[in-house]
C-alpha cells in the first residue's frame, strides 16, 4: 500500500474511513486513451472501477465502497476541446469545474449556467453523475438540463454516446438495445458512476446575461412563512435569478443575519410583483454579495466548540413538507437531538428544481443541514441516525433529492440503473447497487 | 485537533503548487489533513509513516491552502506542528537537515561561512557607490534610527549584490540614519522554524533582539520576507517597528522620481510577504508612485519556500517550470521583492529585479537628467 492509494479516499462525505487495502491502483489519465488503458487494467484483473472527480460529493459514491477496485481520477482530464458560441455549446473533458469553464468562456461573452456552491472543485463529470445544480436551477435547470451529450466508456471497453434523444455506438447492436430501453441523458444524470466512465461532455452555453438584477432580503417569523413564500414564488413562476434561504444558523456563524430569511436577486422591474408575494427589502449590491458570501461558506464553517458535519444533505422540501416547513424542520431537529446532534445550520437553494427518480421535476427548496456531532459516537449510531432520517423524510413527504445525495433510497432510479446495467454490464461502482450497501457504508463512517 | 475541522471539501486542491507540479492527490493539502484524520488506520504501516513524514517536507508552505479554506483550519500551523513531530519521531530520516542546523548553530548563517564575512562579501563591491558604508556597520555603542537586517541570502549570495547595492544607495539618497547589523547579525531562525525547530531558533532571536535594542533602532528593515516573519512575529523586539524595505520606502517617499521605461514587468508577490505577513499594499503603492508599468502575476508560489529547495530540489524546480510555462515567463524580467523568490527565478533562467533596484534606477535617471 502506498499513500497515493490511501489519499484517493479523501472526500467530503462522512464516509471516508475506507479499507485502503482494497484499492489496488490509482490512475490519473490525461487522455481518453489513458482512461481506456486504466479500464483495461481493471478488466484484466477483474477489479471494479470507481471514477472520482473532485471528491466533493456527499453520498460516499466516489469512494467505491469496499470492493477490490481501482480508482480513476479525472482531475487531469481537464481540457477544453471545443468552444462553439454560435452552436451554443462547449465540448470538455469531465474533470473541469464550472468555474474553470466559465473562465474560458468569458472572452466569448458566454456562460455555462450550472453553479453548485462547490463549483470551484466539483467536476462536470461528477455534477452530471449527481445531477447537481446551484441556486439558479429554478431558472437554469440542473446539470442534465444543461448537458447535450456525453461520451462514455463501458467496463468492456465499448464506447457509447448518449444524448437527450438516445444512444449511438459503433456497436450497433448495443445502441439498438439501449435505444429499445429508451436510454437517454436522463439515465446518466445521477447515475453515480454506475454505468461507465464519462470521458467527454457537450455542455450547453448561453450568452452572459446582460439583464441587470436587483437584490434584497426577506425575513420571516418562522419557517412555515418562508416555505409558503417559496411556494407562492413557484406558483407565480417568479423570475428569480438567485435564491438562497437560510432557515437557521448557529450564532457562531450567522454573523448579523436573522434567519429565517431568503436572499433573492431578480430583474428590477419585477420588484413590485415580488412584493405581492413577500416583504422584500432591497439592498445595495455589496450587502447582497456579503449575504451570498456568508451563505456559500456555511457548509464549510465550524462552530467555536465542536465539529460540524452533514449527516444527510439535500432534503427536498416540496408540496406539504414545504407548506408546513416549520413542522418539517422541527421534526428533523427533534430526531437529530434525540441522537445527540446539535442543529448547526439549515439553508439551501430556493426556489429550486430537482428531478425525482422517474425523471419528473420537483419544485421547492433543497435544504442542506449541518449538525454539530456529539463528542463520542459510534459508526453504528451515525448510520442509524441517517437511516432514521431517511424514514422520517418518507413520512414527512420530503423527497431527499434522492439520486443526488442518497442514491440508495430511490427504488425507481435503482431499478432503472439495474435494468440498464443488464445491457451495458457492471464493473463501475457496483457496491451502490448491492443489497449490503448499508453494511459497507457503516464500515466507512 | 485543528485538522479535524477540515471538511475535505477540496477547495484547496487546485491552488496547490505541489499538486500542479506532481499531479496526484497526495500532494494536496486536503490529502494531508485526510491522512491525519485517518492516521489511526494506517500508522501501523511503517512505510506509510515514512512516506507521510517525507510528504510533510514536500511543501512550499506558501499558505494558499489556508487562505482559501473556509473551515478555519490553521493549515500552516498544522504543517509546522507535524514537521516538528516528524523530526522527533524519526530523526534519522532528517539527517540531511543536520548540516544546515549545525551551520546555523555554529556560525549563525545557513551557508556555514565565517560569521565575520557577513559584512565583507558585499562591502568591497559597493564601496564605490556608498563610500561610507564601513561606518554604517553596527558595533557596540553605535546607534541609529534604522537597523538593516540583511539576512543570509542577501549577505552571502553574489546574485543578490545588485539588490544590496540598490538598497544602500536608496537609504543614502533618502537621508536615512541607518546601521547594518554586519557580523552581529545572526540567522533569523526562519529555516529552523520551517523545520519545526523553534527551540533551536531561540538563541538566535535573543541575540538579534539585543543588538537591535542596543542600537536604539526605531525601525528594523529587511528585504527578506522570511526574515520579516521571524523579526516581526518571533523576536519580540521592543520599541522598534519591523518593516519590509518596500514598506519603508513607500512610507518615506511621497514623490519618488519617475521611472522611465517602456517595459511592462510581471510582478510576483512573494507568498511570505503578502499572504503570511499581510504586506500587500506597499510594494504596489511604491511601484505606482514610481510609475512602473507592471502587471499582476498569479498569486502563486515560486517553489522556493518551506525549505523545499533543500528537502526536494527537483520538486521546487518543477513548480517553477510549470509556472514559467503557464505564465509564459521565458523572455520576461520579473519584478519581485524577496531574495529567495529571486533565486528561484534566476535558477530557472528568468531575469528578475527587486523593486528597490527600480527605485535606484529611477534616482539614477533623475540625476542624469539634472
Ligand atoms: C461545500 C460543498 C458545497 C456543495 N454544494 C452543492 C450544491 O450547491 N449543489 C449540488 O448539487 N451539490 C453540492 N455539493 C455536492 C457536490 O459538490 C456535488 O455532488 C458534485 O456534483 C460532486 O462532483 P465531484 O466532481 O466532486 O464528484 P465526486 O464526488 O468525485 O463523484 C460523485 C459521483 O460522480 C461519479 N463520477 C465523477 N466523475 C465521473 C465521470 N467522469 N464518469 C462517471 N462517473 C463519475 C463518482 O463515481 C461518484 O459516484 C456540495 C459539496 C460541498 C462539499
Amino acid at each position: 500500500m502506498r499513500l497515493r492509494d490511501v489519499v484517493i479516499g479523501a472526500n467530503a462525505s462522512i464516509f471516508y474511513r475506507l479499507d485502503f487495502s482494497k484499492i489496488k491502483d490509482v490512475f490519473y489519465p490525461h487522455t481518453e486513451e489513458e482512461a481506456e488503458q486504466a479500464i483495461r487494467f481493471a478488466r484484466e484483473r477483474s477489479l471494479r472501477i470507481t471514477v472520482k472527480g473532485g471528491g466533493s460529493g456527499l453520498s460516499g459514491a466516489c469512494t467505491g465502497g469496499n470492493d477490490e477496485r481501482i480508482v480513476i481520477s479525472t482531475l487531469w482530464l481537464n481540457k477544453i476541446l471545443r468552444i462553439d458560441p454560435q452552436g451554443g455549446y462547449i465540448d470538455v473533458q469531465p474533470g473541469l469545474t464550472p468555474d474553470l469553464i466559465n473562465e474560458a468562456l468569458k472572452p466569448y461573452g458566454m456562460k455555462f449556467y450550472v453553479a453548485p456552491s462547490s463549483r470551484d472543485v466539483a467536476t462536470v463529470g461528477g455534477i452530471l453523475s449527481t445531477d447537481g445544480g446551484g441556486n439558479d436551477t429554478w431558472v437554469n435547470g440542473t446539470m442534465r438540463d444543461n448537458t447535450l451529450r456525453v461520451r462514455m466508456i463501458l467496463y468492456d471497453g465499448r464506447k457509447i454516446t448518449v444524448t437527450r434523444e438516445g444512444v449511438e455506438s459503433e456497436d450497433e447492436e448495443l445502441a439498438e438495445e439501449l435505444n429499445r430501453l429508451r436510454v437517454t441523458l436522463d439515465d446518466v444524470a445521477s447515475s453515480h458512476g454506475t454505468l461507465g466512465f464519462v470521458t467527454e461532455l457537450r455542455l450547453q452555453i448561453r450568452p452572459l446575461s446582460e439583464e441587470s438584477v436587483v437584490g434584497g432580503v426577506a425575513h420571516f417569523d418562522d419557517a412555515t412563512q418562508l416555505g409558503q413564500a417559496i411556494h407562492r414564488m413557484i406558483e407565480a413562476r417568479s423570475p428569480i435569478k438567485y435564491g438562497e434561504a437560510i432557515v437557521a444558523a448557529h450564532p457562531d456563524v450567522r454573523e448579523d443575519l436573522r434567519p429565517p430569511l431568503i436572499t433573492l436577486q431578480f430583474p428590477g422591474d419585477y420588484a413590485d410583483d415580488l412584493r405581492e408575494i413577500l416583504d422584500i427589502e432591497l439592498l445595495p449590491d455589496e450587502q447582497v454579495d456579503r449575504m451570498k458570501d456568508i451563505r456559500i461558506k456555511l457548509p464549510k464553517r465550524n462552530p467555536k466548540q465542536g465539529i460540524q458535519l452533514a449527516l444527510f444533505e439535500g432534503y427536498g422540501l416540496h408540496g406539504r413538507s414545504l407548506l408546513n416547513m416549520q413542522a418539517t424542520v422541527d421534526a428533523i431537529n427533534e430526531l437529530l437531538e434525540s441522537h445527540r446532534y446539535t442543529p448547526f445550520a439549515k439553508y439551501g437553494h430556493a426556489p429550486s428544481k430537482w428531478y425525482l427518480g422517474d425523471n419528473t421535476a420537483a419544485y421547492g427548496m433543497v435544504m442542506h443541514s449541518r449538525e454539530i456531532r456529539p463528542e463520542h459516537t459510534t459508526r453504528e449510531e451515525v448510520l442509524n441516525t441517517i437511516l432514521d432520517i431517511v424514514d422520517l423524510c418518507e413520512k414527512l413527504g420530503v423527497t431527499p433529492k434522492p439520486e443526488h445525495k442518497w442514491p440508495f433510497s430511490d427504488t425507481v432510479k435503482l431499478n432503472r440503473l439495474r435494468e440498464i446495467r443488464r445491457v451495458v454490464g457492471g464493473g463501475f461502482n457496483d457496491f451502490l447497487l448491492r443489497d449490503d450497501y448499508r453494511e459497507v457504508l457503516r464500515s466507512m463512517v | 485537533m485543528s485538522y479535524d475541522r477540515c471538511v475535505r471539501c477540496g477547495s484547496c486542491m487546485r491552488f496547490c503548487p505541489l499538486f500542479e507540479a506532481r499531479e496526484e492527490e497526495q500532494w494536496t493539502p486536503r490529502a494531508k489533513t485526510y491522512l491525519l484524520q485517518v492516521m489511526d488506520m494506517i500508522e501501523a504501516d511503517e512505510e506509510l509513516g515514512k512516506e507521510f513524514r517525507r510528504l510533510l517536507f514536500q511543501c512550499a508552505m506558501c499558505g494558499r491552502c489556508e487562505e482559501v479554506c473556509s473551515s478555519d483550519v490553521d493549515l500552516l500551523e498544522i504543517w509546522h506542528e507535524q514537521r516538528a513531530k516528524a523530526r522527533k519521531e524519526a530523526p534519522r530520516e532528517f539527517q540531511y537537515l543536520d548540516a544546515l542546523r549545525r551551520a546555523i548553530a555554529n556560525v549563525k548563517n545557513i551557508y556555514g561561512l565565517d560569521p565575520e564575512d557577513r559584512a565583507v562579501f558585499w562591502m568591497d563591491e559597493i564601496e564605490d557607490d556608498v563610500p561610507d558604508i564601513e561606518e554604517r556597520v553596527y558595533a557596540p555603542g553605535k546607534r541609529a534610527e534604522v537597523m538593516v537586517f540583511l539576512g543570509c541570502l542577501m549577505s552571502f549570495r553574489a546574485s543578490q549584490l545588485d539588490v544590496v547595492r540598490a538598497l544602500f544607495k536608496s537609504l543614502e539618497r533618502t537621508g536615512t540614519d541607518y546601521l547594518v547589523m554586519g557580523a552581529e547579525e545572526f540567522c533569523c531562525g526562519h529555516p529552523l522554524h520551517l523545520m519545526g525547530d523553534d527551540e533551536g531558533a531561540e538563541e538566535l532571536r535573543t541575540h538579534n533582539k539585543s543588538v537591535i535594542e542596543d542600537a536604539g533602532a526605531k525601525y528594523v528593515i529587511t528585504c527578506c520576507p522570511g526574515c520579516l516573519i521571524q523579526l516581526r512575529q518571533y523576536h519580540n523586539i521592543q520599541n522598534a517597528e519591523v518593516l519590509h524595505h518596500t514598506q519603508f520606502f513607500d512610507r518615506v517617499l511621497d514623490n519618488p522620481p519617475k521611472y522611465r521605461s517602456e517595459t511592462e514587468y510581471p510582478y510576483h508577490d512573494p507568498c511570505e510577504l503578502h499572504r503570511i505577513s499581510g504586506v500587500k499594499k506597499e510594494p504596489r503603492s511604491l511601484m505606482t508612485k514610481l510609475g512602473v508599468n507592471f502587471r499582476e502575476m498569479d498569486l502563486s508560489c515560486c517553489g522556493g519556500g518551506g525549505l523545499l529547495r533543500m528537502t526536494d530540489p527537483d520538486l521546487s524546480e518543477k513548480i517553477m517550470e510549470v509556472r514559467k510555462r503557464k505564465e509564459r515567463l521565458e523572455s520576461e524580467t520579473v519584478l519581485t521583492c524577496c531574495p529567495s523568490c529571486r533565486e528561484q527565478f534566476l535558477a530557472a533562467g528568468i531575469d528578475t529585479k527587486d523593486i528597490v533596484e527600480i527605485l535606484d534606477e529611477a534616482f539614477e535617471q533623475e540625476e542624469l537628467k539634472e
